[in-house]
């Protein structure tokens, strides 16, 4: 009987014993642990990925063949309009590059764009991450800000091999400077831990006095070169409401962030070139 | 069954310490009940306040705005990385344990490689109270060592700062690095990872839109530390951050009104005096507003005009004594001054002697300008009429003394008018000595010219001179003599006065009154309207009245000492004035102009004091002081085009 009684302890001694032993563990087996761990997992992921991808292959073969002409004529449309606004922003840079040869002025900093599928959603209140098919294969950097078309997704936090782990901007561990557009002073922007119902939200907190914003005249909240992180002018959300913060002269707010934050499949991570790339680019 | 209870019944010396104990155990138990039920309330207020600790947030100071609305003064944000001391107890704990471990091993060896005869009996112990100090200065300096990566900076930390931080403001963060730019506060909000004990901390410091403007009039503040005595008397122990106090200026003076009201933290401490639990808190309130009578168009346009010489300009509403505009040159950037004074900054100013404020807190001869005064003086003494006439040859003699005219071979014959307009100094010699120093002083003392003006700021100079007698027995111990009078009556020898007073002289004398109430807080249209400048009418007849308006008005005519001044569609009256005077054994020349604009309807009077020190210098009230004045002039017409009887622009 008294056996018995201990048998049931057993599974709390041996989670206490495997406490104790991580516990002593040095940082650095830790720290190899952790990574080898996401290691061993990502192959899984990428490989589900590929095979989402297939099915969706598959799905389109489906379609009739007047659907698919459909799709790819909008499919050209799209394109030949894209590759229209690609040259022009290339004018445009090479224009910039001439004008701040001729003025000595010291060059914005370029970025090379690496759009990446995104492969699994980690969500939960207290973190908010996505795990992208990209990783060291294709040079993607720690600390690279990820953006996609309704503005900033996050910063890259962790680079594998083939995967890389983003915190998305609703992530309570996620923190960036900010401004809000037309006021060159800067604010901070903060994650804050989500409900898991509605649509993601941040903090903005610092805020100047003078602005004001309701729901009528939401101000925009948008990323600031300052960080040296993100380019400038990226949309953050919308801030409908600020009050008084703690200080008793700076305002804080909630920040609607994009309801499609939550539901991506492609981001582009912002990769940094160093001058040496940007002098090879110049005209 | 024992000894003792045998024995006990009869044995007396045992009843005795029975009893003994009884009592003593009866008198435990009335005391245990008295502190448990009776004074428990007590013991527990006393352990509340050992364990709570509060933490008083000063409020952000009100802003100051010039009269249409301008911020002059505001808040910005101050940034600052900052780290709770709490949060890096376990770091302080584990780099102690290896500097001990390094220490003893040092210590250690070094014992064993001294020679056997040199050896101590024992060991050496290592110093354990100082390797604690140096193990917190190597983690606290390590979280700057990240800060200066991220920012580029170059700061660290004295052991002294830490010592005193730990000791007297354990519960505040620790100040690591102060004063970072937008730049390297949005690097560090980026790079510094949510959850580091590194916080970036906004606070804030008072803010120039307008740099060096009216710097002196609006005066800065100093961070200092709250006296206790303004600490709730609770028995709780307080902990503050510094507040921000007025030190010159409108700052100064309205400070209870700008200071803030200050928030609370109430903090629940472990036994070590670090934070534990937050129990409450009151958000700090920002203070009052402060609306000035500055118009900063005015000032800016006198701050321009005055450039790099040293002097003042002061322009007075005639009506309501507002004053509009008030520079004092050399100046200095007040956002400089925030959040805190360097040395080398203090130093600067110390030397260019920017501190002080030359419209109010220093005084001067006021040279010819003081003619006017003279004049009023002689009118109302019956010796002095518009068709009063001197024949000027550039020379009077007083005495055995020859005082000389600044026109070198004489204006020839003049009347009152033709003196003002030329400022004949024969004529106000020969005037003066008429009608005596006695006359001269009571008129300057009707015009309140040897008393402060009483202005809204700080540290208005008492040292104001209108001499009499009396004052020269006293103050030089010497008898009057007629020279002194001949000085006076030209605005020359122990006369001081500021430009405030001299502009409000000249505003005074605009509306006909001997005196002007000069304010630096906007009037509302009601106050306005309801200003009581006290003093009296000047009393003079209407002949004298216009004899010396036509004086004043052709001094900025075509042939005049202000011709300079002249803006054509604006009819101005003033004086000019040029004095010396020795200051810190140097002479200094002065160039003076007073004025008023329109003629038809006075509503602006002007005050322009120029300071030359070097006898190179060539100063003179109409082309160094009148400029200054024509450029208030012109700002006035493009401010206010109706009250300078131009078509407005709209």
């Amino acid at each position: 009987m008294a056996n018995r009684r201990l048998d049931k302890f057993k599974p709390l001694v041996a989670l206490g014993v495997f406490l104790v032993a991580w516990w002593v563990v040095p940082i650095g087996v830790k720290a190899f642990l952790k990574a080898s761990f996401s290691e061993f997992q990502a192959p899984a992921w990428v490989a589900s990925s590929y095979l989402e991808d297939l099915e969706g292959f598959w799905a389109r073969r489906m379609h009739s063949k007047r659907e698919l002409e459909l799709a790819g004529q909008e499919i050209a449309r799209a394109k030949s309009y894209y590759q229209f606004n690609a040259q022009r922003a290339e004018t445009l840079q090479a224009e910039i590059r001439r004008l701040e040869a001729i003025l000595d002025l010291p060059s914005r900093r370029e970025y090379r764009y690496e759009v990446a599928r995104v492969i699994r959603r980690d969500l939960s209140a207290w973190w908010q991450h996505l795990i992208l098919r990209k990783g060291r294969d294709y040079d993607i950097p720690n600390g690279a800000a990820v953006v996609f078309s309704g503005g900033v997704v996050g910063r890259v936090v962790e680079v594998n091999a083939f995967t890389s782990r983003v915190e998305l901007i609703s992530s309570p561990n996620f923190r960036m400077a900010a401004q809000f557009e037309g006021d060159p002073r800067p604010v901070v922007y903060e994650g804050v831990p989500q409900s898991g119902f509605g649509d993601p939200v941040g903090r903005v907190s610092d805020a100047p006095q003078d602005l004001m914003a309701n729901s009528n005249d939401p101000l925009q909240l948008v990323s600031t070169h300052l960080g040296g992180t993100f380019p400038p002018g990226l949309s953050i959300g919308e801030v409908v409401w600020l009050e008084p913060g703690s200080t008793g002269i700076f305002q804080a707010g909630e920040v609607a962030l994009d309801p499609d934050l939550l539901s991506l499949h492609e981001v582009a991570v912002l990769i940094p070139l160093n001058p040496i790339e940007i002098e090879s680019d110049a005209p | 069954m024992s000894q003792v209870d045998v024995h006990r019944g009869e044995n007396p010396r045992i009843l005795f310490f029975f009893w003994i104990i009884i009592a003593a155990t009866l008198v435990l138990l009335v005391g245990l009940g008295w502190r448990q039920l009776v004074a428990s309330r007590k013991y527990e207020e006393i352990e509340k306040r050992q364990t709570e600790r509060r933490i008083l947030n000063p409020g952000p100071r009100g802003d100051i705005y010039d009269r249409k609305g301008n911020l002059l003064v505001g808040n910005r944000a101050h940034y600052s990385a900052v780290v709770y001391l709490d949060d890096l107890r376990p770091e302080f704990r584990r780099e102690y344990a290896n500097i001990i471990r390094a220490e003893r091993t040092r210590l250690q060896e070094e014992y064993q490689s001294t020679p056997q005869a040199d050896q101590p009996q024992e060991p050496p112990i290592p110093d354990y109270y100082q390797l604690q100090w140096t193990a917190r200065e190597n983690v606290i300096q390590r979280y700057i060592d990240e800060i200066n990566r991220i920012t580029g900076r170059d700061d660290s930390l004295s052991m002294n700062k830490i010592i005193r931080h730990f000791n007297e403001q354990l519960l505040l963060p620790l100040p690591l690095v102060e004063d970072l730019n937008p730049d390297q506060y949005a690097r560090l909000v980026e790079q510094v990872p949510v959850d580091s004990p590194i916080k970036v901390h906004t606070g804030t410091a008072r803010y120039y839109p307008y740099g060096t403007a009216a710097a002196h009039t609006l005066g800065y503040v100093q961070n200092v530390t709250p006296d206790p005595s303004e600490f709730p008397d609770d028995g709780i122990k307080t902990f503050t951050f510094k507040k921000k106090v007025g030190k010159t200026g409108l700052e100064r003076s309205f400070n209870e009104l700008l200071s803030g009201i200050a928030g609370t933290e109430l903090w629940r401490v472990d036994p070590l005096g670090f934070q534990d639990t937050r129990l409450e808190m009151v958000a700090p309130q920002q203070g009052g507003d402060l609306i000035t009578s500055i118009d900063i168009d005015l000032q800016l346009a006198a701050e321009t005009a005055l450039g790099e010489r040293k002097g003042a300009a002061v322009a007075i509403d005639i009506k309501t004594g507002e004053v509009l505009t008030m520079a004092s040159h050399p100046s200095f950037d007040l956002n400089d001054l925030s959040p805190y004074i360097p040395r080398a900054t203090f130093d600067d100013i110390n030397e260019r002697g920017a501190w002080l404020n030359r419209a109010v807190q220093l005084s001067y001869p006021p040279g010819s300008t003081f003619k006017l005064l003279t004049t009023i003086a002689g009118m109302r003494a019956n010796t002095i009429g518009p068709e009063t006439q001197h024949d000027c040859q550039g020379v009077y003699r007083v005495g055995n003394r020859i005082f000389r005219c600044h026109a070198r071979y004489g204006h020839g014959v003049v009347d009152t008018a033709a003196a003002i307009e030329g400022s004949c100094n024969v004529y106000y010699y020969a005037e003066g000595l008429r009608m005596g120093i006695d006359v001269l002083s009571a008129e300057a003392m009707r015009f309140g010219l040897d008393q402060k003006t009483g202005i809204e700021l700080p540290y208005e100079t008492s040292r104001i001179v209108v001499p009499t007698k009396s004052w020269k027995r006293e103050q030089v111990g010497a008898g009057w003599v007629p020279g002194d009078t001949a000085n006076t009556a030209i605005g020359q020898g122990f006369l001081l006065v500021t430009p405030l007073q001299m502009a409000s002289f000249m505003a005074s004398l605009a509306r006909g009154e001997t005196r002007t109430q000069p304010t630096l807080l906007a009037l509302s249209p009601e106050e306005a309207g309801k200003v009581a400048h006290g003093g009296e009418p000047i009393g003079l007849s209407r002949e004298n009245w216009l004899a010396i308006w036509e004086g004043m008005q052709r001094v900025v005519g075509t042939d005049g000492t202000g011709r300079l001044v002249q803006i054509d569609g604006l009819r101005i009256a003033g004086k000019t004035g040029t004095a010396d005077f020795r200051a810190h054994g140097e002479e200094v020349n002065l160039a003076w102009f007073i004025g008023c604009a329109p003629v038809e309807d006075p509503q602006i009077a002007v005050a322009v004091m120029v300071e030359g020190s070097s006898a190179a210098d060539s100063y003179h009230g109409g082309s160094t002081a009148g400029p200054v004045a024509k450029d208030i002039f012109l700002q006035f017409i493009e401010e206010y085009p109706e009250r300078a009887g131009f078509p407005s622009a709209e």
